[in-house]
């Protein structure tokens, strides 16, 4: 078998395993897919009179714009309980293991990360189907749809590696757990959940330049509206930038960690 | 010591987890002031029984009383009579020694001052007084289970119970333990041990039950419990492969016991010693090297092997807690 | 030979609930950062809501053009919900950990038992409220008055209390920590299924009909109204009854729980 395939059964099989775990306990899928989806509830019923503020974005309604949003809570938590998955593994001395095992060191890191990518993927789907149960309309059709998948998916494993840098930088669960709020502050300074032109300052400046808001309306935009290639190509840019920071981060803490073991 | 009072009676308890019965219809009489030795192997039933006894745990049929009280009509009265030091020392690694002490005081309902001058007795005679003000976190696992001993003593109970206090404790912190025991019991207090060591049951308990699959199999003194049993055995240790050759060597002579490991023979043996120049000569016969022969008088463990068709403890157990064999008799 | 003589029992009760409350305070003073959290998340949600939805202050049905004034007593409730949820999760990992053994081995009752984590994350809940209560009068949220203030401690305290025992109960029904998400949701869900964000009248049209329902309605409204206008009694004694009925029930429930732990 060659090198590829060998790495490419080992990434599988660490992903499959990451998968299990988090639907085998309900303390995390809950922040995933639970908080998210009562959160899009509330915030939908609460402040769906929204829609009505002059200067807000044609929608057919509220909950239509806030779909968005809920994926992209669900798959930054996604990245942080991936995080947390890993720094238990290290505290276990489970990665002692893997590390001992004759596979490439990447693949540890990448098995993690594909179980994220599949939790993305999972609540990419789950929003989508939530939204039209509840009659939010995709305006483009059903290209939103693969549109909504690959950016989810992909923004889940770029955010996986910055949860797993840290996770192997700290070998900590209880710091990466300690990171949550921090989940939330990033996603409110964005246009995660309201329009950035109608959000409060200093709010509304920082959302105007967070990555985060760029990947949103790149979700956003096939659900709400037609899709414009300068958006999609703005929120792909934004993956990317935060992929390549996750990589960076996360090989540097792969070598740090094999060196402290 | 052993009085006409009986402190602990139960009769035909029983707990079912869903489909498993872990207890099936066990009966004790401990009598005021003794030590009673709950043995059996993990998994016997041991705990289930003693949280069915100390108010946690509600049976599924069948009736038990402590210090006058039923277990279950009239558990607070139970509660108030009672000390327990559980398997898992249930400690909070957030409080200092004396804090927790001082804490069980007031559970008890002790007056402040009163449990503030009990907390200090108890960590004195404990050995903890110097740690008194350090956090639990930072003891070591004996001081842990002192602390719960000490702990369990603060409102000076009736009855004691004490579930495997020494499991996990190297051989000094269990002697330590042993004699507060014993001290304990001189006392009057009442206690009921359980514990999977031999040795610990043969030292401290006036008389013993055996448990095992959740039954009493075996129950009396240490002393008569091995008398049942009568005859000691002769333990081969062998090179590795020879043990069925021997096996065949010694059948005639003497009964096989079930082994005790790969490279163990057990021979039952009515004639004690004198049986043991026959086994020496059907040996070399057989031409099969034996590595040590001992004569071994029978302990709980044969007891159990008895009663049940297994051990008890390993001989690899590393806590080394078993009955040690006599050298051969001259 | 005899036992210890002991306090008479209502005495005996209050000192295992001080010592239980005690216990309770250990965590915030010898854990470093213990706090942090129970503080955190009501604030990030508070300037979050604030900084996002600010904007609905615009909108017809409004009667306040701030914002913070309208969101900073559902923070201090949210605040008092993560709390008491909080210390549900404590008691699961006492259980775990064989601690609430040696509770539930002493002759203290229960009821004693519980009383002594509630009310210890009553008065825990006042910490979160505190804070967010000081970030929101600097961003300018509306000075509640004495009478204001004291009303919204209580509502804080008494749904901390509220929150205690249905994370409790939770608790000692799953006997272990996987059950926190649901401890923190179900707070989550009934502070937020009220006039959280908005005015009765501009929910949307299931949520207001949940809204009309949920007793917390009742308590989000009595805790606001001093940031909003005057107090009064007729916006006082409904949440005042909501909550009481809430730990009537919630805390029957984990009486009950605690009675089936043990015999």
């Amino acid at each position: 078998m060659s090198e590829l395939r060998k790495t490419a059964r080992v990434v599988g099989a660490l992903g499959m395993r990451s998968i299990r775990q988090t639907f085998r306990r309900p303390q995390l899928i809950a922040p995933i897919l639970v908080f998210p989806t009562l959160l899009l509830a509330i915030q939908t019923g609460g402040a769906g009179g929204a829609v009505n503020l002059p200067g807000f974005p044609p929608v057919q309604g509220f909950l239509q714009f806030m779909l968005a949003g809920a994926m992209m809570q669900s798959l930054m938590l996604a990245g942080n309980s991936g995080g947390i998955a890993l720094a238990v593994d290290i505290e276990m001395g489970f990665t002692d293991r893997l590390f001992a095992a004759p596979i490439p060191r990447y693949a540890i890191v990448l098995g993690r990360l594909a179980g994220t990518a599949a939790l993305g993927l999972f609540a990419a789907i789950w929003f989508l189907a939530i939204g039209l149960i509840f009659g939010a309309e995709l305006h483009s059709g059903v290209v939103a749809v693969p549109i909504a998948i690959v950016l989810v998916t992909a923004t889940a494993m770029a955010v996986g590696g910055i949860g797993a840098a840290i996770a192997l930088r700290t070998g900590s669960a209880s710091v990466v757990q300690g990171l949550f709020p921090l989940v939330l502050v990033v996603l409110f300074l964005s246009s995660a959940f309201f329009p950035n032109g109608l959000m409060i300052q200093p709010a509304r400046a920082i959302a105007e330049y967070n990555p985060l808001s760029f990947v949103v309306e790149g979700i956003r935009d096939p659900i709400v509206s037609s899709v414009d290639a300068g958006t999609e190509l703005e929120a792909l840019l934004a993956v990317l930038g935060i992929a390549a920071l996750g990589l960076v981060l996360s090989a540097r803490a792969l070598r740090h960690r094999l060196r402290v073991g | 010591m052993r009085s006409a009072t009986t402190a602990i009676a139960v009769e035909g308890l029983e707990r079912a987890f869903d489909e498993v019965l872990a207890v099936r219809g066990v009966d004790i009489a401990v009598g005021e002031g003794e030590i009673f030795g709950f043995l059996g192997p993990n998994g016997a039933g041991k705990t289930t029984t003693v949280r069915m006894l100390t108010t946690l745990l509600l049976p599924t049929g069948g009736r038990a009383t402590v210090a006058g009280h039923d277990v279950v009509a009239e558990a607070r009265q139970v509660r108030a009579s009672i000390g327990v030091a559980l398997q898992e020392a249930a400690l909070d690694p957030l409080m200092t020694g004396r804090e927790l002490i001082r804490l069980q005081a007031t559970l008890q309902g002790l007056p402040g001052a009163e449990g503030r001058r009990r907390a200090d007795d108890l960590l004195e005679r404990v050995d903890l007084a110097d740690a008194a003000d350090r956090r639990v976190g930072t003891y070591s696992g004996g001081m842990q289970r002192r602390l719960d001993l000490a702990a369990a003593l603060v409102h000076e109970p009736r009855v004691l119970f004490l579930d495997e206090p020494t499991t996990g404790l190297d051989p000094v912190s269990r002697k330590t333990i042993w004699e507060e025991v014993r001290a304990l019991n001189d006392d009057g207090t009442t206690v009921f041990l359980t514990t999977q060591y031999l040795e610990e049951a043969d030292q401290l308990a006036d008389n013993v039950g055996i448990i095992d699959r959740g039954t009493i199999v075996a129950e009396g003194t240490p002393e008569a419990l091995k008398a049942e049993i009568g005859n000691p055995h002769v333990q081969l240790q062998l090179a590795e492969g020879s043990v069925a050759a021997a096996e065949q060597a010694c059948a005639p002579i003497g009964k096989l016991l079930p082994p005790r490991d790969a490279r163990t023979v057990l021979v039952d043996v009515e004639n004690g010693s004198a049986d043991i120049p026959r086994i020496v000569r059907a040996l070399d016969e057989a031409g099969i090297e034996v590595g040590a022969l001992e004569l071994v008088r029978p302990t709980l463990d044969d007891v159990f092997v008895a009663k049940t068709g297994h051990h008890l403890e390993k001989e690899e157990d590393g806590s080394g807690a078993g009955a040690e064999p006599e050298p051969i008799e001259a | 030979m005899e036992g210890a003589a002991t306090l008479p029992a209502w005495r005996a009760n209050l000192a295992t609930i001080a010592a239980l409350m005690a216990r309770a305070r250990n965590e915030l003073l010898r854990v470093p950062g213990a706090a942090i959290p129970g503080v955190l998340a009501p604030t990030i949600f508070f300037l979050g809501i604030n900084g996002v939805f600010g904007a609905l202050t615009q909108l017809h049905g409004f009667d306040t053009g701030t914002y913070e004034s309208f969101v900073v007593p559902v923070s201090m409730l949210q605040g008092a919900g993560f709390t008491g949820a909080a210390a549900g999760v404590n008691l699961a990992r006492d259980m775990e950990q064989g601690w609430v053994d040696r509770l539930l081995v002493s002759p203290a009752p229960r009821w004693v038992l519980l009383a002594g984590t509630v009310l210890a994350a009553s008065a825990r809940a006042l910490i979160p409220a505190t804070f967010v209560l000081a970030i929101a009068l600097a961003l300018g949220a509306g000075w509640p008055g004495i009478d204001g203030l004291l009303i919204a401690y209580l509502m804080v305290a008494a749904m901390a209390a509220v929150a205690a025992c249905w994370g409790s109960a939770l608790a000692l029904r799953f006997k272990s920590q996987s059950a926190a998400p649901l401890m923190q949701a179900g707070m989550m869900a009934l502070i937020f299924t009220t006039t959280a964000y908005a005015p009765l009248a501009l929910l949307q049209p299931w949520l207001r009909s949940v809204a009309e329902v949920n007793p917390v309605t009742r308590v989000v409204d009595a805790a606001r109204q001093g940031f909003l206008g005057a107090v009064t009694w007729s916006e006082t004694w409904p949440g005042v009854v909501a909550l009481t009925g809430l730990l009537i029930v919630l805390g029957a429930w984990s009486l009950r729980e605690m009675r089936r732990t043990a015999v």
